[in-house]
């Protein structure tokens, strides 16, 4: 007896894993048509020959809803393709517990029935539905929830309007309420009472699905939470364009609209009241010596100004023309003079340098007459301040004891502390 | 107190501060404390620390409200106010012109090759950033798109609207004082009652329109 039942329950079984394959089967075979059937209002009949018609319609795939409309793509065909797609635009959010509670609460005392009869090959069956169904129930919340995130974190972004994103919102938040809704229907002291004693039962139905639960619960509350705050800014930035706009074409209809004048009020408006702008400025200052060190890496740092080579456009003593070369020289010479100096600067302790020492230490070739005339000369031209900040020592000796002529040996160059 | 030198100077010398101006400037001063301590120091140059309403921009205001200040306030309001339909147009420009459906927000990126570049392909939009341009607070003097683009750019960011990353790409970041001048429209709205009804506004301009 029990041989033949379950070689008629085998024969069943392998005869539906055919059917369902087979069915499954159309579904990739005709991918191309039921994806322009989702993307359109009906099935393009033209590439479907009669037969394969027939079997779509068969398995529950297009349906016809009379005789006259057009063949269309079965609901359910259309969620599973939205839910593959997480097309968020079409993806349904339906949690449908009422109906599983009913199917639980139907399958709990079918299994009951079973284990009082001793029909342990039926008991095995309810018990899998069971957990089928209780699985499923936890799939459809983790997939609301799932297609709820991706759009709350896509700020909507599959539509592209402000007020269709309000919309959008709106939905999102209702279907949240009739999950919410849902999930309170599930009443736990009614399902301890219809599990009773059985373990099995009672750690699915109970400990299992508890915990499920109330992590749903625990995620729909923070989505929820956060789409509130979505749609405050969605609201904010909504009702900014339109003072904008609103603003902008009333000053454009009243052009000599002016308010009254905040400032003179006897309290001025906090948005009105700004502050002048200060400038914090700040010049060198070399009344410490520790700056002074600083201040002229500084002025080294600077980038070379560039000597033209006739700076001077004041009248001068008439002067033969000079060849370019020679001003050039004339221009070399100064230059190197001037990078004398500025070594003098940055001489720690403001040490004195000898010019002669300098010249040659360094590879430059000018003559010592002429380099020491261009030292000095350089002195004499600096302005009355910066003038100050230098001292120049000349090493002079007599030439003769019969007159006052001079002679300079060298000079000596400091900084002035 | 010398910490925060850096942040003083900008906001001494009349700048908003705000998350895009200057990021960690604007992190200190949610700092209630520091926000103290700034104004300790600032008592003495007659000046407080002030924010719009949401605290989304921080800048300084004038602690006694003496004659010369309110001079000093009266001037500026009505700078203010001349530039204020410009401002607004631009805004709505741009918002137009990228196809967007909100106003630009402090942190949204802009680029003016962008903008003159949707603009040149549509009459009305070109019309009127050519107006705009050319309006006294813009200041253009050129008769080409992109130059007219540029100068708008260059005067929002010289007012503070706009931050310019790096000076030599012309990419642009919205700053906080937007918010700034949105809040100061919605008090003008509030204060004079016109009649701009926020809510029915979009029937309305599609009216207009």
């Amino acid at each position: 007896m029990s041989k033949s039942m379950n070689s008629s329950v085998n024969e069943l079984e392998s005869r539906l894993l055919k059917t369902g394959s087979e069915r499954l089967a159309l579904l990739g075979k005709h991918s191309d048509v039921l994806m322009q059937a989702y993307t359109r209002d009906e099935v393009p009949l033209e590439s479907l020959s009669d037969s394969a018609l027939r079997k779509l319609l068969a398995a529950r795939i297009l349906w016809r809803p009379d005789e006259h409309s057009g063949v269309k793509l079965a609901p359910k065909v259309r969620e599973l393709i939205a839910e593959m797609l997480a097309d968020e635009t079409r993806r349904h959010v339906n949690a449908d517990v009422a109906e599983t509670l009913e199917l639980i609460r139907a399958l709990v005392h079918s299994y009951r029935e079973a284990r009082s009869r001793g029909e342990h090959w039926r008991l095995e069956q309810q018990l899998m539905r069971l957990r089928q169904e209780v699985d499923d129930l936890n799939g459809r919340f983790a997939d609301a929830i799932d297609s709820l995130w991706q759009r709350l974190n896509s700020d909507f972004g599959f539509v592209s309007q402000l007020n269709d994103k309000i919309r959008e919102n709106d939905r999102a938040q209702k279907q949240i309420a009739r999950l919410l809704d849902g999930l309170a229907l599930i009443n736990f002291d009614e399902l301890i009472e219809l599990v009773g004693s059985d373990g099995s039962l009672r750690k699915l139905l109970i400990s299992q699905l508890q915990q499920q639960l109330s992590h749903h619960y625990t995620g729909l509350r923070e989505v929820q939470r956060r789409l509130i705050e979505l749609m405050a800014r969605f609201r904010k930035q909504q009702a900014r364009s339109r003072l904008i706009s609103g603003m902008a074409a009333f000053m454009r209809e009243h052009p000599g609209f002016m308010p009254s004048n905040y400032a003179r009020r006897s309290e001025v408006p906090a948005l009105v009241n700004q502050a002048a702008p200060l400038n914090a400025a700040a010049a060198p200052a070399l009344d410490r010596n520790l700056e002074c060190q600083v201040l002229a890496d500084l002025l080294h740092q600077l980038p070379q100004p560039r000597h033209t080579t006739q700076t001077v456009e004041a009248a001068a003593p008439a002067q033969a023309q000079e060849s370019s070369l020679a001003a050039a020289r004339q221009q070399a010479l100064k230059q190197d003079v001037e990078h004398f100096y500025l070594s003098v600067i940055d001489q720690p302790q403001a040490e004195p340098v000898s010019a002669l020492e300098y010249l040659h230490e360094s590879p430059l070739e000018w003559p010592d007459e002429i380099w020491l005339f261009q030292v000095i000369a350089e002195y004499q031209g600096l302005p009355r301040n910066d003038q100050r900040a230098f001292r120049l020592k000349q090493q002079e000796t007599q030439a003769s004891a019969f007159n006052h002529l001079r002679l300079i040996h060298d000079v000596e160059l400091q900084l002035a502390v | 107190m010398i910490e925060h030198g850096p942040l003083l100077e900008r906001l001494l010398a009349g700048e908003f501060i705000c998350p895009v101006s200057d990021e960690s400037g604007y992190r200190h001063l949610s700092n209630a404390e520091t926000r103290e301590e700034i104004d300790i120091y600032l008592r003495p140059l007659n000046r407080r620390l002030a924010s719009n309403e949401d605290g989304s921009v921080y800048f300084l205001a004038w602690r006694q409200l003496n004659d010369s200040a309110r001079d000093q306030l009266s001037r500026q309001l009505g700078e203010t106010l001349n530039s204020l339909l410009p401002l607004l147009e631009w805004l709505q420009l741009v918002q137009e012109a990228l196809g967007r459906d909100t106003l630009a927000a402090p942190g949204d990126v802009l680029k003016p090759a962008e903008f003159s570049a949707k603009c040149e392909d549509n009459q009305s939009l070109r019309e009127r950033l050519e107006r705009l341009a050319t309006d006294s607070f813009f200041g253009s003097q050129s008769d080409q798109l992109d130059a007219q683009a540029k100068q708008v750019f260059k005067r929002l960011k010289e007012h503070g609207y706009l931050l310019q990353p790096h000076s030599e790409r012309q990419v642009f970041v919205v700053t906080g004082k937007i918010d700034y001048l949105v809040d100061l429209v919605r008090f003008i709205r509030d204060e004079e009652n016109l009649p701009i009804d926020a809510e029915g506004e979009e029937g309305k301009q599609e009216v207009l329109l």
